[in-house]
């Protein structure tokens, strides 16, 4: 074509015409088409997803389980079962990693060497490893006892109806147990099973020392609820976000997530909370209905009087620059207005509030504040759950305190107890050394038979090892404790078979057929769990009540069950309990402070870890290798200390350092946290894993360690059970320096944008 | 005044051919001990494919380190030659005449060293058809144009393929000496080469259209490949401080500044290693050093506005950077490292005329500059990716292994071996320039002097 | 295969209000992904993965201290600073918003990793270490990613491509957040998340409780609206990468207007 003006004129408008055409037209995302499907389109196989529980988690959480050949792939939330409405905890995955563990123990083995060498050979089940355990029960069974994990449901009565009849006990351990929390609920709401708190509705929670963010009762539920608690549809519509105030004298998860978290000084948390009872009584704030005569004997605030907040503040401990400009006193004050101004309103408590001398006399007084502002029984307050709908299932488990566990050492070391049997519980990692009962096993020299998947530091005392199925692999069924305030019963099914080279036995299944042996067919007479849970089904089945009602039979009832999770009935409340007359004059009673075992600068504060818990999951890598939410350490034992103090000890991150109180001292690498109260050393459980696993046991010693074993075992509560927070310690640099394991990069994260507008995380107050 | 005495045909020949035709006692234990780095070298590059780049010090965020900076680095002193040989010899500048050889020769080999540091650094070198050649038709999918990545290896592949022509074209008319010189195989290899060179009128007129020529086409691609290089920085967003708005020239000028550097040290080393007095002579590397100071002094400039643009704008992420580079130990340290060695070390040095005619003093300013250059393309691509954006959260330091200070380490080893390698079998120094040049210094008389016919007097 | 499909253009709506940082989204994703196992060198050596991660800032000085948790993905940028930088195609853009690798095709030259303003690409710098007997619960639906190459949230692509393929098998319909739920579809962080910080959705779809946000933030961010009607804000914003996840604001009813705290 030639180039006329004529033709280049029409060519410019043309173009000019289309690129004004190509600019109205919006330009959308920037994408290559592909002739080809891509590999992500490429999904084969079928896969199956069952629903059962997952122990993983502590709570006992409904989970499902995707399967595709044989072969477990995930693990999720059961959008259907009521306790966790579809949601998991970080804990809740890491099943996969236990059931194809490298590690997981094969088969039953029988101890060759001395005990605690770790040297077994193999054996079979049949006829030796049983045979050995059949004499064995034959021989001691008097006085044997049984220790487990929490165990409730079908399992939980097994357990308890083997031991008690063949004349041994059950106990179930945990490392910070939670009896002092058990028994300030029965002291103040009169009940038996621990409350679901509503906070999805609340307006108002104060939380002292239970980190239910993270690793205290029922942080998965608890960790949605906050999530209505904050921005639920009613909320965003009404615009009333809920606020939470956490006293701890720790920087927790909980704590981080906080509008106001208040720093006290350890142990005064019962303080505080009659303080505020206080101020909510002689400013006439309480409830409407509530009555205060009756909660304080007729004194009314005079009952209190030695708690107000005048009289306490300055032992508190509160940190003046803490909203700089107002006293301590008037901190209280304020709280106690908006407490109890702000309704629905709720205080709850535990963890290391609950685990001092006075641990029982913090949590009464914090849990009597919701009579005050008339939570209890209210949408947005505190309420309770039913029991187990069928009276043969235990819906609460069986534990031992501290005092339990020494009385244990002391049968065992004087031959009263000849047979010990242990089932996923590690009472030689979990108790202070000072309780002794790894040398009462070794001095006593009972027989041990351990039920673990896994190699422990209880375990490795064993003298027969009969690994029981993993949970995933076994029938099981669960009364949830916390419940979601009705009854529910949770099912838990085989959704696999044991690996080929694995040859695990159910340890419910073993216990049942010991007892039939021994002769016990009258109080056990199920041939297996499944059995056992196949009349229980039958029961529920009776009542038709809930679930059942969708079923035509007990089978079908049993399929239901399979297939949805288990049984509820939303129709089913727990009781609304009424305070007990003088409540609060007696709690105030009660007061004392708190006593701090030892010496040194600082309080420690031991703290369960975020995914590892006691030391439970320390073989798992996926646990392992999971930042610590605030500090992001992984793999490590890290002591924190405040970051100021830190520098003024010229200590920097990474420096070993030795924390030590009178009952030994332990290494760990130094966390500088800028928010940790400065007279407050923080150590995590979790690690010191001794025997077992590469994965719990592979790290440099000086970065491994247990805190429970400087804890000093006499240092009990009112109950009896460990005040594993009413600890002083002192730190000191051992010289040594390593790298800390964290996520978190090497610089301070704090955000350096100028303006809003290059902010990471934009805040806005309204 | 133009130095140095007037050399018979015959004396050249013998000089600069002695590399060649005998061998130096030296060179055997020298090849050998090179060879051996670069057997260790090639060893640590293969457990490195092997087991992943984890045996590197690289993390998150810091994806690039001292591989890319050895490249740039690489990259900067290939452009030694064309600054030489093309610009010189468009300028008509009589001075350059020994230089340009050894000039586009190192040009050539360090571009091939340049071009090994981006395919090692990949986590799958053995992929690296489908990146750097559009092979890829039975799926449709060609390689990115869009990407600094692909414009790379077009940029450092022209600028290689039109060097090479411009070395080999340059080299006929020695080829043919070294023809009527050799015997046997190599007299055969070297007739093939001269391509049938008989210095006749037409073949000289043609050689050097040729040179002219591409001297000119080279001329962009040589300006083109260091501001590509630039643009992997530029062109990343996301890296406050990559994207400097004076990159382009900045990397260019820095690139000449370095090369010419290199140049002069290398002349330098081969004047002693062969005896060359009579070739390269001290008014030879004075030029190099008083052509340096305006370079360096062009460079500094570029280097300050690159710094004062990065903080005019006051972003908080850019300002980051340029305080770890400032500020943090060891950057700091290595960043007054790099502002002393690469400007106020060497330019002092090259002020004086006496110090400039000083091999050894040159030599020192020479490497000083090198060391400073190799530091400031560390100091761009590092701090930048320690300090990436907004998210502190994830800032990480960067230290190398002992992978990469061997493979680093032995890219000097591999071009001063293909250096060595060359100059056995062809002249360093081109004969027929040095020749050109002695008989048009004879043929210019002014007055009762004789004076050569350069383009200035001293 | 997937014939008809929709116009899908997925996004994620992260609210900070909600999210406490328990890191429940961090391992589902691990699970989900077969993300290598972050063994202590990982760390110590700064290549841990995590494709969602969690971030943690303080403000403040004790005891007025605060920290503040941020969940970060892959943003899926509709102009994603990593695709253009990529020689080879192997991260590029779908037609359903989002950003895909492909990890066969990747050499590693981990520029993309470079120019990730969001820093949420991460390079295997060795090879992925699982235990064999662990290895059975790799999920199938996933390139378990070798050595050399990079690699990064995909919105759980596998799990979007598996509901579509679920809903045409049984009848057609589309992939909606009816049948995203209720099929286990859903990203594994979203699933996860307790606190529901995490919403995923179709921005297409005027149903999808995500589309609000969207349509909030392109009106502000692209017709220059003057406010926002609700708390969202994409991260980096004045980069212009125009992310596929949106941010609600963390809100602070201490926080005063000046952008302080009072007490
Ligand atoms: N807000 C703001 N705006 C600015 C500036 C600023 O600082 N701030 N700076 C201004 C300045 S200084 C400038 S120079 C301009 C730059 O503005 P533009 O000139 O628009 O710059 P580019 O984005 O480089 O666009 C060039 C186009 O040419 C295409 N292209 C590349 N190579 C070729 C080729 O060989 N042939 C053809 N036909 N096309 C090719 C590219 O793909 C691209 O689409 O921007 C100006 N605009
Ligand atoms: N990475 C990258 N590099 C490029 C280009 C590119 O697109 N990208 N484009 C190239 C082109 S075409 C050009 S023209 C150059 C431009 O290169 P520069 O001239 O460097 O251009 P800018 O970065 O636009 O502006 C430089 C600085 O001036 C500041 N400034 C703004 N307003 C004022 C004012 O009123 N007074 C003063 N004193 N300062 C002011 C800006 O904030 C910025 O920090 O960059 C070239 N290089
Ligand atoms: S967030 Fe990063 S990786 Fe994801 S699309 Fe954006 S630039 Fe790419
Ligand atoms: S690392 Fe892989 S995905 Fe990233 S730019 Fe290189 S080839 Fe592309
Ligand atoms: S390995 Fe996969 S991508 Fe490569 S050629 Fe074979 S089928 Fe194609
Ligand atoms: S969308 Fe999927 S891949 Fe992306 S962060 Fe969430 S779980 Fe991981
Ligand atoms: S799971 Fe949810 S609440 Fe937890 S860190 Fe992730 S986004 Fe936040």
């Amino acid at each position: 074509m030639k180039l006329t003006r004529r033709n280049f004129l029409a060519w410019a408008g043309l173009s000019a015409i289309g690129a004004v055409a190509c600019d109205v037209i919006q330009d959308e995302e920037l994408s290559l088409q592909s002739p080809r499907s891509l590999p992500e389109d490429l999904v084969k196989g079928r896969d199956n997803w069952y629903a059962t529980l997952g122990r993983q988690a502590t709570d006992g959480e409904g989970v499902i389980v995707r399967v595709m050949e044989g072969r477990a792939k995930k693990i999720q939330g059961n959008p259907k079962y009521p306790v966790n409405q579809g949601k998991q905890s970080v804990r809740s995955e890491v099943g996969l990693q236990t059931l194809y563990h490298p590690d997981r123990l094969s088969g039953p083995m029988l101890r060759t060497g001395p005990r605690g060498s770790g040297q077994y050979r193999s054996i079979q089940w049949e006829p030796e490893a049983l045979d050995i355990l059949r004499r064995e029960l034959r021989a001691n069974s008097q006085g044997m006892v049984l220790i487990t994990e929490p165990l409730r449901g079908t399992l939980g009565m097994i357990a308890d109806r083997f031991t008690s009849s063949l004349g041994g006990r059950h106990l179930g351990f945990e490392a910070l147990d939670d009896t002092t929390y058990r028994s300030a609920i029965k002291r103040v709401f009169d009940q038996d099973r621990l409350p679901d708190f509503d906070i999805g509705n609340a307006n108002y929670v104060i939380s002292f020392g239970a980190d239910f963010l993270s690793t205290w009762k029922g942080s998965t539920r608890l960790a949605t609820a906050y999530g209505e608690f904050r921005q639920g549809n009613r909320r965003q519509t009404q615009g009333s976000r809920g606020y939470l105030v956490h006293v701890d004298p720790r920087f927790s998860l909980t704590a981080a997530n906080a509008d106001e978290w208040l720093p006290i000084r350890p142990g005064m948390e019962g303080y505080l909370a009659l303080s505020l009872a206080y101020v909510i009584i002689s400013e006439g704030m309480q409830a409407e209905g509530v009555d205060v005569d009756a909660l304080t004997n007729g004194q009314g605030a005079a009952a209190l009087a030695a708690f107000a907040p005048e009289q306490i503040a300055a032992r508190l401990g509160i940190p003046e620059q803490l909203h700089e400009g107002k006293s301590a006193a008037e901190k209280i004050r304020d709280l106690a207005n908006n407490f109890s101004h702000h309704g629905p309103a709720i205080a709850l408590g535990g963890d290391s509030a609950g685990a001092h001398t006075n641990g029982q006399f913090n949590l009464m007084a914090i849990y009597a504040l919701n009579y005050l502002v008339g939570s209890l029984g209210s949408g947005g307050g505190v309420r309770f759950n039913p029991g187990s709908p069928l009276a043969m299932l235990p819906d609460a488990a069986r534990m031992g305190s501290t005092a339990d566990w020494a009385t244990v050492a002391s049968d065992i070391r004087s031959g009263v107890t000849r047979l010990v049997l242990v089932h996923d519980a590690n009472p030689v990692h979990g108790l202070p050394d000072a309780v002794g009962f790894q040398s009462a096993v070794s001095v006593g020299d009972p027989f041990v038979v351990s039920f673990s998947s896994f190699m422990d530091e209880t375990t490795i005392m064993a003298d027969l090892i009969l690994p029981d199925r993993n949970f995933l692999e076994d029938w099981g069924d669960d009364v949830p404790e916390p419940g979601p305030g009705y009854e529910v019963i949770g099912m838990q099914q085989p959704v696999v078979n044991p690996l080929s080279d694995l040859d695990p036995r159910s340890f419910g299944d073993i216990l049942l057929s010991m007892a039939q042996e021994m002769g016990q067919e009258s109080e056990l007479p199920f041939a297996n769990v499944e059995a056992a849970l196949k009349a229980c089904v039958e029961g529920l089945y009776a009542t038709g009540r809930g679930t059942s009602g969708e079923a035509g039979s007990a089978d079908e009832l049993w399929n239901l069950m399979l297939r949805q999770g288990g049984w509820w009935d939303e129709s089913t409340s727990g009781p609304t309990p009424s305070a007990p007359n003088g409540l609060l004059s007696d709690i105030a009673a009660q007061g004392r402070e708190p006593g701090y075992a030892g010496s040194g600068d600082f309080y420690l504060l031991p703290f369960s870890h975020n995914t590892l818990l006691d030391g439970r999951h320390a073989h798992i890598p996926w646990m392992q290798g999971l930042p610590d939410p605030v500090t992001t350490v992984t793999w490590q034992t890290w002591v924190e200390l405040n970051s100021h103090t830190a520098e003024a000890m010229g200590l920097r991150e990474g420096d070993v350092v030795s924390v030590g109180t009178d009952a030994g001292s332990i290494t760990g690498v130094l966390y500088p946290n800028p928010a940790l109260p400065p007279n407050v050393v923080a150590v995590p459980l979790g690690q010191g894993r001794t025997s077992g696993s590469d994965y719990a046991t592979g790290g440099d010693p000086r970065e491994s360690s247990n805190v429970l074993d400087i804890l000093s075992a006499s240092h009990l509560t009112e109950n009896g059970t460990l005040a594993w927070a009413g600890h002083r310690a002192s730190v000191r640099a051992t010289g040594a320096s390593l790298k800390v394991a964290k996520f978190e990069g090497i610089f301070p994260a704090r955000e350096i944008g100028h303006t809003a507008g290059e902010a990471v995380i934009r805040v806005t107050n309204h | 005044m133009q130095e140095g005495r007037v050399l018979s045909t015959r004396e050249v020949n013998r000089d600069l051919l002695r590399s060649i035709l005998d061998t130096p006692r030296w060179f055997w234990p020298v090849v050998t001990v090179l060879g051996l780095i670069l057997l260790i070298a090639a060893i640590a590059v293969g457990i490195m494919v092997n087991r992943g780049l984890g045996v590197t010090g690289l993390n998150r965020p810091v994806a690039w380190g001292f591989f890319i900076t050895n490249f740039v680095f690489w990259i900067g002193i290939s452009h030694a030659g064309v600054m030489l040989s093309a610009i010189l010899r468009l300028a008509k500048a009589e001075w350059r005449r020994p230089a340009t050889r050894a000039a586009e020769v190192l040009t050539l080999f360090s571009l091939m060293t340049a071009m090994v540091m981006p395919i090692v650094h990949t986590g799958r070198p053995w992929r690296i058809l489908y990146w750097v050649f559009p092979y890829d038709f039975a799926r449709g999918i060609w390689p990115n144009i869009r990407t600094p990545l692909v414009w790379d290896p077009s940029a450092i592949l022209t600028y290689l393929t039109s060097s090479t022509l411009f070395v080999a074209i340059a080299l006929i008319p020695d080829f043919a000496v070294l023809r009527d010189h050799t015997t046997g195989i190599a007299h055969r290899v070297y007739s093939v080469l001269a391509m049938g060179w008989e210095g006749n009128a037409r073949q000289w007129k043609l050689q050097i259209v040729a040179g002219v020529l591409l001297s000119a086409l080279i001329l962009p691609v040589f300006v083109s490949v260091h501001s590509i290089v630039s643009w992997d920085f530029g062109m990343a967003v996301a890296v406050k401080s990559w994207h400097s708005t004076v990159f382009a020239p900045y990397f260019v000028v820095g690139a000449v500044h370095s090369g010419v550097s290199a140049v002069a040290f290398a002349l330098i080393l081969l004047r002693w290693c062969y005896g060359w007095q009579d070739y390269i002579r001290h008014e030879h590397i004075d030029a190099l050093g008083r052509l340096l100071i305006v370079v360096a002094t062009g460079w500094f400039y570029f280097l300050v506005m690159e710094i004062l643009f990065g903080m005019y704008g006051r972003e908080a992420d850019e300002l980051m950077v340029r305080q770890t580079q400032f500020t943090y130990w060891p950057y700091n340290f290595w960043f007054i490292l790099f502002v002393i060695t690469t400007y106020f070390i060497p330019v002092a040095l090259w002020l004086s005329r006496a110090w400039r005619r000083n091999l050894w003093i040159m030599s020192i300013a020479c490497i000083s500059v090198n060391v400073g250059m190799w530091l400031e393309r560390f100091l761009i691509i590092v701090p930048g990716l320690i300090n990436k954006q907004l998210f502190t959260f994830v800032w990480a330091d960067y230290r190398p292994s002992i992978f990469e200070y061997i493979i680093i380490g032995s890219t000097f080893a591999l071009v001063t071996m293909l250096m060595l390698l060359f100059s056995r079998v062809f002249p360093l120094v081109p004969l027929y320039d040095v020749k050109e040049g002695d008989v048009l210094k004879t043929q210019v008389q002014i007055g009762r002097r004789t004076v050569p016919a350069t383009f200035r007097e001293d | 295969m997937v014939t008809s499909r929709i116009d899908h253009k997925w996004g994620m709506v992260v609210d900070l209000d909600r999210c406490n940082g328990c890191q429940a989204c961090v391992i589902a994703c691990q699970v989900e992904n077969n993300i290598p196992i972050n063994d202590k060198n990982a760390f110590l050596q700064n290549r841990a993965y995590e494709w969602i991660r969690v971030e943690r800032y303080w403000e403040g000085e004790y005891p007025n201290i605060k920290a503040r948790f941020i969940p970060v993905m892959c943003q899926h940028c509709q102009d994603a600073p990593c695709e253009p930088v990529c020689p080879v195609f192997a991260t590029y853009h779908n037609d359903e918003g989002l950003n895909v690798q492909i990890y066969n095709r990747c050499v590693g030259t981990r520029y993309c990793i470079n120019n990730c303003p969001y820093q949420v690409r991460f390079f295997n710098y060795w090879h992925p270490n699982w235990p064999e007997r662990m290895q059975n619960q790799l999920n199938p639906d996933v390139t378990v990613r070798t050595r050399g190459i990079t690699e990064k949230c995909t919105f759980c692509i596998q799990r979007i491509r598996r509901g579509q393929l679920q809903v045409e098998r049984r009848g057609g319909g589309e992939l909606n957040d009816a049948t995203l739920k209720s099929g286990n579809h859903m990203p594994a962080c979203v699933q996860a998340c307790p606190t529901n910080a995490l919403t995923f959705g179709d921005q297409n779809d005027v149903h999808s409780p995500v589309q609000p946000y969207f349509e909030d933030v392109n009106r502000y961010n692209i017709h220059h609206e003057k406010e926002r009607k609700t708390r969202g804000y994409r991260v980096l914003e004045e980069m212009n990468t125009r992310p596929n996840v949106i941010y609600l604001k963390k809100v602070d009813p201490n926080l005063d207007s000046s952008g302080g705290h009072h007490g």
